[in-house]
């Protein structure tokens, strides 16, 4: 604590700068450089509903289209969905319908009551609609107790995500205030004050464009500020001291490639957001993509980039959601971390929310927290082994179909016929130069006694 | 019966060959000079093998494997079960594998680069014992002696012999196979044919090109007709040669790779030239020697009154496979080495003879004609010798000539310092191969055809290299020297794709021993460029 004032100290006089270096670097794992990126609308059953080993959709799962049971005895089973077009709905209202109180059997009423096509959100996608993300479970780690922060949309999630707080007083409230958020104190406040290197990239983000909770902006570029917290705040967008640290996502490759990678990098996608109706294709290629250059970067041996999506999207997930407080948690979102100290193959069952990132980042960097979820949020340290070397660099294929099956012929009958043969021919060399060489000293013998019989 | 093929036995093998008055006339005038002479075939032999021994072992892993000897090896690797090689070089390729059985077997002791080329080595100095053999059948152990010292510093034997490439062990096998013809014109005895058919069988195995030496015997017993061969003896030495070669189909059918091996057939059969005509004219000669060519040439000339089968055989020898290669479209450096033992032996055969035979009438000068003679032709052979085994200072080198300066370190680097999966893009097949030999990962040429027909079946083609990267699916380029040499078109392909990504440099190799440039250091022949989508 003391060492936090300190640095608040000297970031006040200026000084953070020759700060930065330091601060950035001394933590409480080898971890050195943090990103976390934020995906969109997606429940952990929609994308790893049938993954092996995690906890999914249970075999005899059949959704009642009216719970209570009085206007019909029917049930939706889950299934691969395919061509999916919709953006289902996934506001506080809808999951409260969903959530039915923890009966968890709500999902299809809740479309129904809207009027709308209801068993969609029974759809789950398999590894070769998501072959990237499966595939990093396979190598590294996934989450199947990462809840939602709150039981809403995007927007109060992704503030838990900075803030640790939703930023409003009632889920119901749709949208970013006109004012913005305020002074809300967030996590790059905390490590700007401290000296701790930060940015906030942001996919196709144009600062000329001025696109924030001022100037909205219309179509899908409006996203950015929607889904990029800190778009809606005034300082973040008012002093250049903060502001330059919220750049395109292209920066992000830049700063790999010349090692000016921050200590904790927020990420925010925008096109390849994986929000449906959109494919999740582009998302996987794009978080490949960066997970790729964070491999072939210097800063791999020291990193750790986790993924997550903000909401459930109105998606169907069977696991009934922990409420520690009035805003949440949702229903749970799937979740990724790569790191080389990340355990192989590991399904992580640690309750987890938005807030347990800033809960590592306040872990790693000795930052103080900056909310009450925060400070009781569990870390995802679990996912870790610090003991174990740092694991060298592997790319993760965006394919689930596994290299064309090497056939490897039977050694042992190669070694078999190659010997035989060899073996065959050599002796027969072999017995024709002995044979002579023989027959030769034989010769010499029969003369040498011809000889002695001559002489005699 | 039994009488006269002891008789025939006594003559050839106990009869002194042709050589030994050759050598012996005219003796050395003096006492000292008849002993010197008397050991003088002995001290040649074991200066052939001990000057042998040091030009193919000097500084013999400078440099790391070439893309033949990558593919050869790695070959060989996953023959022996090495797990990560086995993904980049499958066990059947074009070739049958007798080398490569055996270096698999000596790689399930122990894998290392030296290794394998000392396992060549000892193959190149049999190869030279078996040189004084043939050439002592023939005309006796001085000729056979000098053949085997020029043998032992020819820059075309050495050069191949010190690379872990098939045809070293190819012209190991051909030799043996000249030395059981020779014995088997000496003797009569069938014996000797069957060993002849197991022996073509090994050269099938070496290398299947070395095959067309099978005409060459051919072409002496039909031009020998003082050689009666049964029809029985010869079939029995069909079937013996069958033997080793059904090894190759046996074991791929067996392995479940006939299509492979059919795959290759076509392959080989059909690919397109890969050089002019003008290539054998062009490296041969000054590989072998241009003064063992004029010598050899010049001693059947000058010897022709002396003229036997053994030339016959010689002759041969030399000309069926030149004359098939020739009139091959697909040429290679070291594709005639099998005929280099028997040009040493005719050479030998005049640098002994002729002067004798030049100084008929002052014949006490002759030992010094031929002192003289022989020691410029071995000393023009050393001299080329010592030049190509200097590191290169030109990246244009031949294919097979020599070992790939900067590759190994390079795929040394990219084993290390990228990430495992990573995909990269070359300007052709062989800096690809040297990539997955030593750095493990997966290599694409541009140069690769997409038609099946024109492009080796072990490789796989760049539909779109553009989009390789555009989709993540590739995420580095490397430039060579070596290739670039060879193709303007796809090294600008290869540039051109660096610029468009804004490639990074991330890796470079500089030719060694050169000077530095104007830039302020040595060209660089290997570059490593990192592309982001």
């Amino acid at each position: 604590m003391p060492f936090i004032c300190l640095l608040l100290v000297c970031a006040s006089l200026g000084y953070a700068p020759a700060a930065a270096a330091d601060a950035s670097s001394e933590t409480a794992t080898p971890i050195k450089h943090f990103i976390t990126l934020m995906q969109s609308n997606r429940s952990f059953d929609n994308y790893f509903g049938t993954y092996p080993g995690a906890d999914g959709i249970p075999p005899d799962t059949c959704m009642p289209v009216d719970p209570p049971g009085e206007t019909s005895k029917d049930c939706v089973k889950p299934f691969h969905v395919q061509n999916f077009e919709e953006d289902l709905s996934h506001t506080h209202l809808t999951f409260t319908r969903q959530y039915r109180a923890g009966a968890m059997d709500g999902f299809i009423d809740a479309f129904r009551k809207r009027g709308e096509l209801f068993s969609w959100t029974m759809g789950w996608l398999n590894d070769e609609d998501v072959p990237f993300d499966w595939n990093v479970a396979d190598q590294y780690v996934l989450f199947d107790r990462y809840f939602t922060s709150a039981t809403a949309g995007s927007t109060p999630n992704r503030m838990f995500w900075v803030s640790g707080q939703p930023g409003v007083t009632n889920l119901n409230q749709v949208g970013i205030p006109t004012t913005g958020w305020g002074d809300i104190p967030t996590i790059f406040d905390s490590l700007q004050a401290s000296g701790i290197s930060w940015k906030f990239y942001i996919e196709n983000y144009d600062k000329n464009k001025d696109i924030n909770y001022r100037n909205r902006g219309d179509g899908g570029i409006s996203a950015q500020f929607a889904w990029a917290p800190v778009l809606s705040f005034a300082r973040f967008i008012d002093d250049p001291d903060l502001s330059k640290n919220i750049v395109d996502l292209n920066q992000y490759y830049t700063d790999l490639e010349q090692g000016t990678l921050p200590a904790v990098s927020y990420v925010v996608t925008v096109g390849s957001s994986e929000h449906p109706p959109s494919n999740p294709a582009a998302g996987q290629r794009l978080i490949r993509k960066m997970v790729t250059a964070l491999m072939q970067s210097d800063a791999w041996p020291s990193s750790a980039f986790m993924w997550a999506h903000d909401d459930w999207g109105g998606w169907y997930d069977h696991v009934s959601p922990p409420q520690v407080d009035q805003f949440g948690y949702g229903f749970r979102a799937p979740a990724l971390l790569v790191s080389p100290y990340a355990k192989k193959g590991f399904i992580d069952s640690t309750t987890l929310d938005h807030t347990s990132v800033l809960r590592f980042i306040e872990d790693n960097w000795g930052l103080a927290p900056l909310a009450e979820r925060d400070a009781n949020a569990n870390s995802f340290i679990n996912a870790f082994d610090f003991t174990q070397p740092p694991r060298p660099p592997a790319l993760i294929s965006m394919s689930r179909t596994p290299p064309a099956q090497l056939i490897i012929p039977d050694r042992s009958k190669i070694y078999g016929v190659y010997a035989g043969a060899t073996g065959f021919a050599v002796l027969v060399v072999i017995a024709a130069l002995v044979w002579t060489e023989s027959s030769r000293l034989r010769l010499r013998g029969s003369r040498r006694q011809a000889l002695k019989r001559g002489h005699t | 019966m039994i009488h006269e093929r002891q008789t025939i036995v006594s003559r050839s093998l106990d009869s002194p060959a042709p050589s030994q008055a050759g050598w012996a006339v005219p003796r050395p005038a003096t006492r000292v000079l008849q002993l010197v002479g008397a050991r003088a075939d002995q001290v040649m032999f074991a200066v052939a093998l001990v000057a042998g021994s040091a030009l193919r072992l000097w500084h013999i892993n400078s440099s790391g494997f070439n893309s033949d000897e990558a593919v050869y090896a790695g070959q060989a690797a996953a023959l022996a079960g090495d797990p990560e090689l086995s993904k980049f070089f499958p066990i059947f390729r074009a070739h049958p594998m007798l080398f490569q059985f055996l270096l698999s077997i000596m790689y399930r002791v122990h894998f290392s680069d030296v290794g394998a080329r000392l396992l060549i080595v000892a193959i190149g100095l049999v190869t030279i014992i078996l040189i004084y053999k043939v050439g002592a059948l023939l005309y006796g152990t001085s000729i056979g002696a000098l053949a085997a010292l020029l043998m032992a510093v020819m820059p075309y034997h050495v050069i191949v012999t010190r690379q872990v490439l098939l045809d070293g062990p190819l012209t190991l096998c051909t030799t043996l196979t000249l030395y059981l013809v020779a014995r088997f014109a000496l003797s009569h005895r069938p014996i000797y044919l069957y060993a002849t058919g197991a022996s073509l069988g090994l050269v099938f195995l070496a290398k299947e090109t070395g095959f067309v030496l099978a005409a060459a015997v051919y072409a002496f017993f039909a031009l020998t007709p003082q050689i009666r061969i049964r029809i029985r003896d010869l079939i029995l030495s069909g079937l013996v040669m069958m033997v080793p070669i059904a090894a190759y189909p046996m074991s791929t059918a067996l392995a479940g790779r006939s299509d492979t091996a059919k795959g290759y057939l076509v392959w080989q059969l059909f690919r397109r030239s890969n050089h002019s005509w003008t290539f054998f004219p062009t490296v041969v000669p000054p590989a072998i020697g241009p003064l063992v060519l004029i010598a050899a040439v010049a001693g059947l000339w000058f010897l022709r009154r002396e003229r036997s089968w053994r030339e016959t055989l010689l002759i041969s020898w030399i000309l069926v496979p030149c004359f098939v290669f020739q009139l091959w479209p697909v040429k290679g450096f070291q594709y005639l080495l099998p005929v280099a033992p028997a040009i040493a032996i005719l050479a030998s055969r005049a640098l002994i003879r002729v002067p004798a035979v030049l100084l008929v009438h002052r014949r006490a000068f002759a030992p010094a004609l031929r002192a003289v003679l022989i020691a410029v032709v071995l000393l023009s052979l050393t001299l080329v010798t010592w030049d190509r085994l200097q590191p290169p200072t030109s990246a244009t080198l031949l294919a097979g000539a020599g070992g790939m300066p900067g590759g190994r370190e390079t795929g040394e680097w990219i084993a290390e310092s990228t990430p495992e999966n990573s995909v990269f893009l070359t300007v052709g097949p062989s800096m690809a191969n040297i990539i997955q030999f030593y750095g493990h990962r997966k290599a694409y040429g541009l140069s690769v055809s997409p038609n099946p027909l024109h492009r080796n079946p072990s490789y796989e083609p760049v539909q779109n290299a553009d989009l390789m990267i555009r989709s993540g699916q590739a995420q580095y380029i490397v430039f060579d020297a070596f290739s670039a040499s060879r193709t303007d078109y796809f090294t600008k392909r290869l540039n051109d794709l660096v610029e468009k990504y804004d490639g990074r440099v991330v890796h470079v190799e500089y030719m060694p021993g050169a000077d530095p440039g104007p830039e302020g250091y040595p060209p660089r022949i290997i570059i490593v460029y990192e592309v982001y989508p």
